[in-house]
């Protein structure tokens, strides 16, 4: 190749290149270095013409607020429940499915529907049904002579629902990733295990698991990152109560910013939520070091 | 058809009595008709009235050609403006681009957008007054009302608003800045047959509200739902209670009294009967849980807005409908009671490019003849006259407006100013929001959880 094809195909692949880059950099580096530069000010949609860079008073002031550890107490307990359910169900499941039957299309379309809904949507089915006086929960309890919950009444309650809910909607990502996992997993180690004589639930924990490690890695990380930013569901079902036991992280950086306002305050909660993301998804990933697959065998 | 021409100058001139006005409208049957009306009805209605707009000195035609945007929250105001905007458009030629939202959308989108200077909306409901007008989000309208061109005293009347609709139009500064849309307030709705059945009489106390709610309260029906939710905007009616009690949240000087003791026994009674006799789950209960449960007949005792009335009445949503006793909220010892309320109000966008013509919208869609046809179809509008008509008491309940304009009446809306147009009232609401459901649910004691809200509250206002 001449160097002026060379110059040609460089510029038409820098061409190529440009929306994609302008998009990305103007929907994600910008708004992130504005959110960056605001964390840093004192900004108030009330106050705009007393804006002023107040540099690290936000970030001193949230650390001093019991509101915000509250609230990285609860994002963190909710995160880790939520995740951890959606993992055992989605393994489970993708699991007891990947030993084919005839009924494993139609059950796999049931079990990936909750991800084809619309969250929000989704979520206010669940606030009708979880109504304790008109809600069909109650009423089916009601029905086997079972007293009626108040489901999102206690902060235990409520946080366990929130669990059950979020479970309800995530569960189908674990399943598709672990499903695709074993689809493509190497059958050879776990027949050999077999004839070896181990059981199913050996091959299953000592050899199957193992192998899917790398995978499950990947759907952890995702899902703890959406985790760790819920919304919809808990502003929908709880709003953050009762009292502030649900109020998580994502929760107090909207009341901050679009019901109060303070613009430059919840800017700051955003950037520690976001620190504290890219801290997670490191340490983990390094730590369990699960992108090089163990040997099963 | 309707020939644009006649509007091209200033009006007729000719006043419209009050009568001519209720005869034309007990004709129209309400808006809910004009709503499903096709175009040539339309038309007809508009040749019928336009005479009582056209009666007013006002150029309607000065913005002919313009379009304004109109931003406006899921409300019973936007359901019965929104048929009738063709009529103003005919009147005027200018064009109306009406852009809704859920309250939850609106609340967060809207302050972005205002935040940032945008030009649009021109005209839109107004959440939170304190926050808006701080932000200089609000255009003042004095200047509109001495405009001869666009504004015509006589014609408006302004004695025909209620009183306290007049004083939420009016900032700190004297200035106003509101268009009041809505008059709503606080008040009890009891399902009568239940209250029959148990020969109890309608509760004048809170003790007898204690005592009535307690012996509705069975398995099936709760005695009393009211708003619990830990957010801000579920301390309307608990609002009301600490009023009544003789309390407020911030006074009339800018202190914060919330955890004062006459707020404090206002919240344990609140709390005490959402206990005692309250529906399962009350802690998740706004204002739509507590209509939706009396409606159905879950709950025996309703405590809220008078524009419940409305839903209550039909019977295509309600079992309620046509059993149900309303009265004004019940004494606390000898004090004079003290409902909450709250009117709706619109304002102009200060960035608009549009102001006069947003202007003209306003004073259309709030003049008499407007609010008379939005009343017809259950709109409770802060509008005496409007009230006063037929068509508004057949579709809102005669019973049901009465007790409403007496609980208006009765209301402080000073007491209510001073905490919800506050220019924190965001952040005052919401620790207050989370005081009331701790002591509803039991998680807290009134004293404690008030003790805590005030300290957020002064937090707040510090910092």
């Amino acid at each position: 190749m001449n160097s002026s094809a060379g110059r040609d195909r460089r510029r038409f692949v820098l061409l190529m290149l440009t929306p994609a880059t302008v998009l990305l950099l103007g929907l994600t580096l910008v708004p992130f270095l504005v959110s960056l530069a605001f964390s840093f000010s004192n900004l108030s949609l009330v106050t705009p013409d007393d804006f002023a860079y107040i540099w690290f008073e936000n970030f001193g002031r949230m650390f001093e607020s019991p509101e915000f550890w509250n609230a990285v107490r609860i994002t963190v307990v909710f995160t880790i429940a939520a995740v951890a359910v959606e993992l055992v169900l989605g393994v489970g499941i993708a699991a007891l499915l990947h030993n084919e039957t005839r009924a494993v299309p139609a059950l796999r379309l049931i079990y990936l529907l909750p991800l084809a809904i619309t969250p929000v949507a989704a979520v206010f089915t669940f606030r009708i049904m979880l109504n304790p006086s008109l809600g069909v929960f109650n009423y089916l309890l009601k029905q086997i002579g079972l007293p009626p919950q108040d489901w999102l009444g206690t902060p235990g309650m409520a946080l366990t629902t929130l669990v059950a809910v979020d479970a309800w909607q995530w569960t189908p990502f674990i399943l598709l990733i672990a499903a695709g996992g074993l689809a493509a997993m190497d059958e050879e180690p776990l027949e050999a295990a077999q004839m070896d004589g181990a059981g199913p639930f050996e091959i299953f924990f000592h050899h199957t698991l193992p192998m899917l490690y790398p995978y499950l890695a990947v759907a952890v990380v995702f899902r703890s990152i959406d985790a760790f930013k819920t919304f919809d569901i808990i502003f929908v079902l709880t709003g953050g109560g009762p009292g502030i036991a649900t109020r998580t992280l994502n929760l107090l950086a909207y009341k901050q910013g679009l019901e109060f306002l303070e613009m430059g305050y919840a800017a700051a909660i955003a950037i520690v939520m976001l620190i504290m993301t890219i801290i997670f998804s490191q340490v983990f990933l390094r730590r369990i070091n699960m992108f090089r697959p163990k040997a099963a065998l | 058809m309707i020939n644009r021409n006649r509007f091209s100058s200033k009006g007729t001139g000719m006043r419209v009595s009050r009568r001519r006005i209720l005869q034309t409208t007990s004709a129209l049957t309400g808006v809910g008709l004009l709503a499903s009306m096709p175009t040539r009805l339309l038309a007809d209605t508009f040749d019928e009235m336009s005479d009582q707009w056209t009666s007013a000195d006002i150029d309607w035609r000065a913005q002919e050609g313009s379009t304004i945007v109109l931003n406006a929250v899921q409300h019973p105001w936007t359901d019965a403006i929104t048929p009738l905007v063709p009529l103003f458009t005919e009147l005027t030629g200018i064009n109306v681009d009406i852009q809704t939202q859920s309250e939850t959308e609106y609340t967060a989108e809207l302050p972005v957008k205002l935040g940032a200077g945008n030009p649009t909306p021109d005209v839109y409901m107004v959440w939170a007054i304190g926050q808006a007008i701080t932000a200089g989000w609000l255009e003042p309208l004095d200047g509109f009302y001495g405009n001869s061109q666009l504004s015509d005293a006589a014609w408006w009347n302004d004695d025909d608003l209620f009183p306290s609709a007049r004083s939420f139009q009016t900032w700190s500064d004297g200035v106003r800045y509101l268009m009041p849309i809505t008059a709503e307030s606080q008040i009890l709705f009891i399902n009568q047959p239940l209250l029959e059945d148990k020969g109890l009489a309608v509760p004048t106390t809170m003790e007898g509200l204690m005592d009535t709610a307690m012996a509705l309260h069975s398995d099936d029906v709760a005695g009393i739902a009211m708003r619990a939710k830990s957010t801000g905007d579920s301390t309307w009616p608990a609002g009301g209670f600490i009023f009544t009690y003789g309390g407020a949240i911030i006074d009339l000087d800018g202190n914060v009294v919330i955890n004062s003791p006459e707020a404090v026994s206002a919240m344990a009674t609140y709390g005490g009967l959402l206990k005692n006799a309250g529906p399962v789950g009350i802690s998740s209960y706004q204002w739509v849980e507590c209509l939706n449960d009396f409606m159905a007949g879950a709950v025996a005792i309703g405590c809220d807005s008078s524009n419940f009335a409305t839903d209550i009445a039909n019977p295509d949503k309600s079992v309620a409908a046509g059993k149900t006793v309303y009265a004004t909220l019940p004494q606390a010892g000898d004090m004079p009671i003290k409902p909450n309320m709250w009117h709706w109000n619109a304002g102009i966008n200060s960035n608009s490019a549009n102001k006069d013509a947003a202007w003209l919208f306003l004073m259309w869609a709030e003049s008499l003849p407007t609010c008379l046809l939005s009343s017809a179809a259950g709109l409770a509008t802060p509008r005496a006259s409007a009230w006063a008509s037929q068509a508004f008491q057949d579709r809102f309940g005669a019973q049901a407006a009465d007790t409403a304009l007496a609980s208006l009446k009765a209301g402080d809306g000073d007491l209510f100013k001073a905490t919800w147009f506050h220019p924190k009232g965001p952040q005052i609401l919401d620790a207050f929001g989370i005081a009331l459901n701790q002591i509803a649910t039991g998680a807290s004691d009134a004293k404690a959880a008030m003790d805590a809200a005030a300290a957020k509250i002064e937090s707040d206002l510090a910092g």
